[in-house]
């Protein structure tokens, strides 16, 4: 190999380098731009927002925006509902999908297959085609505006159970049949035996089961018009609604402010486990590809 | 960070049959009640609202029902009266427009994010940078976009103001409301694709580009040669995703511009929910079917296209 050739090679290294962090570094600060001017937008005067919309300055920052907005969304009540919503249908999720995957991976009985292709269908159906099915059953049931409605519908989805399914199925039988000698019942078994083994996909199960649950948007806006029953996702999306069908008088700025509080505050709890726990959540995120 | 899960085990996962000699020999030794409790709350949650609902569905959208008084049944009304109507084609093809702005420049863009982070040093933090659109609450993000791209005193045009160029209508004009909308997708789906692509990367052996660059070849004789043609199956499978994503696009549009200006926004996932404000139920369900036929119909034509080009 000549001087000049591995000269040139170096250079396509070096220039390949450079192209390489720029791509990312531009990359990230897209990723994060929207995110930290709106942030930091929250906390600024709503006139501000309008007037100088790149300027933060600390000495004018305020907590105004979240104070108009508490008083104009019933943002407890939408955190509150939230929470109901996570918390049952989320235990819902991380009892059975594991219960279904431990069966579906270490047991052979009449009608699996049939039962795992049931799975498999549900994967692939997109959740807007049940929309109108759903509501009317609800409407049949009374359900509309009503936990049940929040909860029940899109607990223990397909995705965890086939998800649960490939973590168990990697679990040696040899270690199962110990337990077994052991004298452990089927419960027992999964209890003592296959639960400690998955917890890693059980921690990523959960950031992500939670994210879902926490940023759902499109079921609970059609069943719960009433705002005793609306999440805070829904509650929030009021917000927007007086803006685009226009039944805002003069105060733009002030509600302007008030948006970005409100997404402030709705995206805090996201943040939060995402920061602590954002290794389990990119291998949920990446399974959850899974999902259609 | 192991990245997990490739997407090839998903196709090819099925119930092993027969299974090991060992659970071959637990099932002689008890009668199998377990896995069938096991496996009823899922079971139970699918049939009450899953197959139920469909399948009542499936009955309504043969009628005219309005959410109250008797099944009368018209046929196939419904179905014709949407083939026929501008707005059902007319929201199709505002799905079809915003795929276009988003998926395939997304794909490249993706791939190139992907193939620099594999070497990256940082990795995590790029990763995590990446991500945070993707977890960040939908409503919370399109109301910002809101405010971001408002015409009169959005951040944008003041900054465009601010470099002496006239005032943009993102949201105001017909021809820019979609792209302003495809942006949103693309800021909070790109990072997405690039950890599912990444994943696909990592899944091709080092010593297949070892080989390569004793053959003496390039970086970028290696990406076309071997990444490219090896990556093909994972990037058909983010287009399926990405497919069935902007097709069901719904919150949104719903949010950001509620489908305005003049219905250029109202997505295929928008029209579906103005029938259920309408309580025109039977014909909100045909919509639904023909909806789940198209967006099968195209995830499986995305995966043709893709496959065959793997082939040649």
């Amino acid at each position: 190999m000549s001087e000049s050739t591995r000269y040139r090679g170096q250079v396509q290294h070096r220039l390949g380098v450079v192209g390489r962090y720029t791509l990312l570094v531009a990359m990230a600060v897209l990723s994060l731009a929207p995110l930290v001017w709106m942030l930091l937008s929250a906390f600024k005067p709503g006139a501000e927002i309008i007037t100088d919309p790149f300027r933060f300055r600390v000495t004018t920052m305020t907590l105004d925006n979240f104070r108009t907005m508490l008083e104009t969304v019933r943002l407890e009540l939408g955190f509150r509902n939230t929470a109901i919503v996570v918390l049952a249908k989320g235990m819902l999720t991380m009892v059975f999908c594991p219960l279904a995957g431990f069966a579906f991976a270490k047991y052979e009985f009449p009608g699996k297959r049939l039962l795992f292709g049931t799975v498999l269908i549900t994967l692939m159906l997109p959740t807007l085609v049940l929309l109108v099915p759903l509501l009317l059953e609800m409407s049949e049931l009374g359900w509309v505006n009503s936990f049940p409605a929040l909860i029940l519908p899109g607990a223990v989805d397909a995705f965890g159970v086939f998800w649960m399914r490939q973590i168990v199925a990697a679990i040696p039988n040899e270690l199962l049949d110990a337990g077994r000698v052991d004298g452990c019942g089927d419960l027992r078994l999964f209890y003592n035996v296959v639960l400690p083994v998955i917890r890693p996909g059980l921690a990523a199960l959960a950031v992500l089961t939670f994210i879902n649950i926490y940023n759902d948007f499109v079921w609970p806006v059609v069943v719960a018009t009433d705002p005793e029953y609306q999440t805070l996702q829904v509650m929030l999306s009021t917000l927007s609604q007086r803006i685009t069908t226009n039944q805002l008088g003069a105060d733009w700025a002030s509600v302007w402010g008030q948006l970005l509080a409100a997404s402030t505050v709705a995206a805090i709890p996201v943040f939060v486990i995402f920061v602590l726990l954002q290794r389990h959540l990119i291998k949920g995120v990446m399974a959850g590809s899974l999902k259609g | 960070m192991t990245l997990l899960t490739e997407p090839r085990a998903a196709r090819k996962a099925e119930p092993a049959r027969g299974g090991s000699t060992a659970s071959r020999a637990r099932r002689r030794r008890r009668p199998p009640l377990a896995p069938y409790l096991f496996v009823a709350p899922f079971l139970l949650i699918f049939l009450g609202f899953g197959l139920y609902p469909m399948a009542f569905a499936l009955q309504l959208s043969f009628t005219n029902w309005r959410g109250a008084g008797v099944l009368e049944w018209v046929g196939f009304d419904n179905y014709i009266y949407l083939l026929t109507s501008e707005d059902f084609w007319g929201s199709l093809a505002n799905s079809g427009v915003l795929w276009l702005l988003v998926i395939p420049g997304q794909v490249i863009v993706a791939l190139a994010v992907a193939v620099a982070l594999a070497k990256a040093r940082l990795r995590n933090l790029f990763i995590a940078a990446l991500v945070a659109p993707f977890v960040t609450p939908l409503v919370a993000m399109a109301q910002v976009w809101i405010v971001l791209f408002d015409r009169d005193f959005g951040a944008v045009n003041l900054g465009l103001r601010d470099l002496g160029l006239p005032p943009v209508g993102w949201l105001t004009d017909p021809a820019l409301a979609k792209p302003t909308l495809a942006l949103l997708v693309l800021w909070r789906t790109t990072g997405y694709a690039v950890i599912l692509l990444l994943a696909g990367l990592q899944s091709i052996p080092g010593q297949v580009y070892e080989a390569a660059r004793l053959d003496g070849a390039g970086a970028w004789t290696q990406f076309w040669r071997i990444t490219l043609p090896l990556m093909m199956r994972t990037v058909s499978f983010y287009v399926v995703i990405g497919t069935l994503t902007v097709f069901q696009l719904f919150a949104e549009p719903y949010v950001v511009t509620d489908g305005g200006p003049f219905n250029s926004t109202r997505t295929a996932g928008l029209y579906l929910y103005d029938h259920i404000t309408n309580s025109d139920l039977g014909l909100g369900s045909a919509n639904s079917f023909l909806l789940v036929i198209m967006v099968f119909a195209l995830s499986l034509a995305a995966v043709r296209i893709l496959r065959s080009r793997e082939d040649a």
